[in-house]
């Protein structure tokens, strides 16, 4: 019975807060229509929660996520406004991110300070950067192409639902695309078995020949990548881009990785679960907006739901 | 008379049954010895005490008086004193500090410290096991680990005002201790039992077990299996007792082989911290290295395998020119190494078997570098397995959920994938029982007649002279002899360890 509540406990909760937005909007909620709605509402949470779950299986974090969203969806839009074309203005950015993300990695691992603190420490600055750049002021209108802003409109048709249009978001594509990826690279590579080394003792994976800091260094330079494509594509879904847009990303991507880190039966990230942490919070999400629940009384329910998710699974794991 | 009886201790862990009936009983002022293999539920006997684990079934009587041990608070109440391998320490704060942890500072004016009195009363409890060389007010973790051992220990023996010390409970005690620390300790066991304490002695060396102890209880399989005095059982018997057979020989027999070419030349190596040595290791030798604790053997070992860099000379390997950066330079090379730590360095204790066994040999083991290839990794781990006589329910069981013995042989399973040319050992027995010591013996002894070159560094002397062809000695940095094992006795030894 525990260990079932262990394993499956956020599984279960899952399931009750499906069953109850379900009866609760019996209309809207488990309709194609919504869940695709959802799908694309998250589809840059999965894109951060997915970079976020590659340094979390060694056992750090990066705080300067959200930031570095805000600060590459800046420097896609101004270099839309020097005319950049649609591919360069975009790689430029995700540069940035793998970049900025690299420069959290050098810290960290060559000159040895905590994740905790080189992170916050690049949060400022990534944050300030943006600022600065686009001068405080939200780049909108006519300076963003439209090609750019429609992509995150339009989508792959799927048909006539019952008499509505449906079709799949590009967004909602990236993000598999993004997922798949991480799933392959941390699942299927040597890269993410030495990753998950490093997680589960970094000593031993140094003296069994792993390059510890190295792969520290590629895991933030990614994580900080994926931070920058989140940052594009909600520059893409709002057609503009202002330096604090980015903002809620990060702690909305570490929480879904611990929820879903519940799942494993060792307490480790790993990619599928930290999708499902996404799906579980992009539902609330999505429900309670339904339901008119105020946004500030939404938080404070996402993070009992944190809390209770977390705290059951290692309550339980004590008791064995 | 008895301070101490439990009888009929059960315990399972989710149905798994650890303890299935452990009888045991201490007089006062007695050294009992409390011995098994490893999984034999000697832990979860002492976490019982401890007041951490609670029994399914027990009777627990103190001085004739049932009592029940619902928390660690109520242990130590009933005056029993734990002292085990992992004791929680702070590493950054000061010796004195340690000691007193969780007791009353002296103050002065009521609220502040009164350094100097700490400081003098930490000085006192350690003059208690007649150690004067450890100041008092240095950070913990800048000494040597048998010292920090010694402190631990001597926190257990300060007296408490209200509760009197009636058991002492040793874990393992002098698994991080030289000879002369250990000695130490033994003075101050001696010194309790005869001012009428009790103790309760968990530990795998036999020789010091026959040392101090008075009586021992040998528990196998979760029940207590025989008690009897010291004095009337042998070496032999004991092991007998542990482990349900008899071992004829604690060494296996060497396997004459030829001996090869020269698999590595140190010339002039600079050591960190110590100073240059010349040796050489032959296909087919096991080159044994002695010494008292911190005598430089680690950093040695640490160099040849690229962790440390050295600080000058040159090393050959196979005829060739060999200057590792870092362990991933010494695992490609061909060089496997077991580490003195098992836990901490060895293994990656929360991954299955198969994913530490394969770790350093990814490049090796994966489609490309890249590409992972779980099936074939298994069934090469299987292989590595029953070379190693791994007991385990499968490749993919998770290492953590081993025994000691058989979470040493994961290591050695690791260390010897890919058949290296030179086997580097830290203390590979360290912590390990009876049985799985001479399955990892006969390990080393097959590696070396299959022509692989062995160095071994050991604490324990019967050790490297029933294993090692050749013993270097080292001291204060510096390989000071080279002798041959053969016809070594241990006085001897010992005496070229302190330079005498």
């Amino acid at each position: 019975m525990l260990t079932v509540l262990r394993r499956y406990g956020t599984l279960i909760g899952f399931a009750a807060i499906l069953i109850f937005f379900w009866i609760s909007l019996p209309d809207t909620f488990m309709t194609a229509r919504n869940w695709l709605n959802i799908s694309q509402q998250m589809s840059m949470l999965i894109v951060a929660a997915a970079g976020m779950t590659i340094v979390m299986v060694m056992g750090d974090f990066d705080l300067s996520i959200g930031s570095m969203a805000s600060l590459a969806g800046i420097v896609a839009a101004i270099l839309f406004s020097f005319d950049y074309p649609i591919w360069a203005a975009v790689s430029i950015a995700l540069i940035v991110g793998l970049a900025g993300g690299a420069v959290n990695g050098l810290l960290i691992s060559f000159v040895g300070i905590l994740p905790f603190v080189a992170t916050l420490a690049t949060l400022t600055m990534l944050s300030g950067a943006a600022f600065v750049v686009s001068g405080g002021k939200t780049i909108s209108g006519r300076v963003i192409p439209e090609a750019f802003g429609n992509f995150a409109r339009e989508g792959i048709s799927l048909g006539n639902w019952g008499g509505v249009a449906v079709s799949l978001p590009n967004l909602t594509i990236v993000a598999l695309i993004v997922a798949v990826l991480v799933w392959v690279l941390l699942e299927q590579t040597t890269f993410g078995r030495r990753l998950y080394a490093i997680g589960g003792n970094s000593e031993a994976a140094h003296l069994s020949g792993v390059a510890v800091r190295k792969l520290k260094l590629i895991a933030f330079a990614l994580t900080g990548g994926s931070a920058a494509l989140a940052g594009v594509m909600y520059a893409s879904r709002v057609a503009s881009a202002n330096p604090t847009q980015g903002s809620g990303l990060m702690l909305n991507a570490i929480a879904a990785v611990f929820l879903g880190s519940t799942l494993s039966e060792h307490g480790e990230p790993r990619l599928l679960y930290s999708i499902v942490g996404v799906l579980v919070l992009g539902v609330l999400d999505n429900g309670l907006t339904q339901m008119s629940v105020d946004s500030n009384v939404r938080q404070i329910l996402v993070g009992g739901i944190i809390i209770l998710a977390v705290s059951t699974s290692s309550y339980t794991r004590r008791l064995r | 008379m008895t301070l101490l009886s439990l009888k009929d201790v059960t315990k399972a862990y989710g149905g798994v049954p650890a303890l299935k009936g452990v009888d045991l009983s201490v007089a006062p002022g007695e050294i009992h010895a409390l011995m098994g293999e490893n999984g034999a539920g000697k832990s979860t006997l002492i976490k019982i005490l401890a007041g951490v684990v609670a029994p399914d079934h027990a009777d627990i009587q103190l001085d004739g008086q049932p009592v029940e041990i619902g928390s660690p608070r109520q242990a130590h109440s009933l005056g029993f004193r734990f002292i085990h391998q992992e004791f929680n320490v702070v590493p950054a704060l000061s010796v004195a500090e340690n000691i007193f942890m969780g007791r009353q500072y002296p103050k002065r004016g009521g609220l502040f410290v009164d350094w100097r009195k700490l400081n003098q009363a930490a000085r006192d409890t350690l003059q208690k096991l007649g150690i004067s060389h450890i100041d008092p007010a240095r950070p913990l973790g800048s000494l040597s680990l048998g010292d920090q051992m010694l402190v631990r220990i001597s926190s257990a023996f300060i007296g408490d005002d209200g509760a009197p010390a009636r058991l002492y409970v040793l874990d393992e005690p002098t698994a991080a201790l030289s000879r002369g620390e250990s000695e130490r300790l033994f003075t101050v066991l001696r010194e309790l039992r005869a001012i009428g304490a009790s103790v309760l002695y968990v530990s795998h060396r036999l020789d010091e077990v026959m040392a101090i102890c008075d009586m021992a209880t040998v528990v196998r399989d979760g029940r207590s299996i025989d008690t009897g005095k010291i004095a009337d059982i042998t070496h032999d018997d004991l092991v007998t007792l542990m482990i349900g057979r008899r071992v004829e020989e604690a060494y296996p027999p060497a396997i004459a082989a030829p001996r090869g070419e020269t698999v590595l030349a140190a010339q002039e190596l600079g050591i960190r911290g110590g100073r240059n040595v010349s040796f050489q290791v032959r296909a087919g030798e096991v080159l044994g290295i002695a010494g008292i604790a911190n005598a430089g053997q680690r950093n040695l070992l640490r160099t040849l395998f690229g962790d440390l860099a050295a600080t000058g000379g040159s090393m050959v390997l196979a005829g060739q020119a060999y200057r590792p950066r870092s362990p991933a330079d010494a695992w490609r090379a061909g060089i496997g190494y077991i580490p003195r730590e098992r836990r901490s360095e060895g293994l990656v204790l929360s991954r299955p078997i198969f994913e530490n066994t394969t770790l350093p040999h990814l490049a090796a083991q994966s489609r490309w570098r890249i590409w992972l290839t779980p099936r074939r990794e298994k069934r090469v781990t299987s292989q590595q397995g029953e070379l190693v006589r791994l007991k385990a329910s499968g490749p993919g069981q998770r290492v953590r959920e081993l025994s000691g013995g058989n979470q040493q042989k994961v290591v050695f399973a690791k260390a010897l994938l890919g058949k290296p040319r030179l086997l580097l050992l830290d203390e590979p027995t360290r912590g390990v029982d009876v049985g799985a010591k001479f399955d990892i013996y006969s390990i080393i002894r097959d590696m070396a007649a299959g022509g692989m070159g062995v160095v071994l560094v050991s604490s324990d002397l019967p050790e490297l002279i029933g294993m090692a062809d050749r013993i270097a000695v080292m001291r204060d940095g510096a390989i000071t002899d080279i002798v041959a094992a053969a016809g070594l006795n241990e006085e001897r030894l010992l005496n070229l360890c302190y330079g005498r």
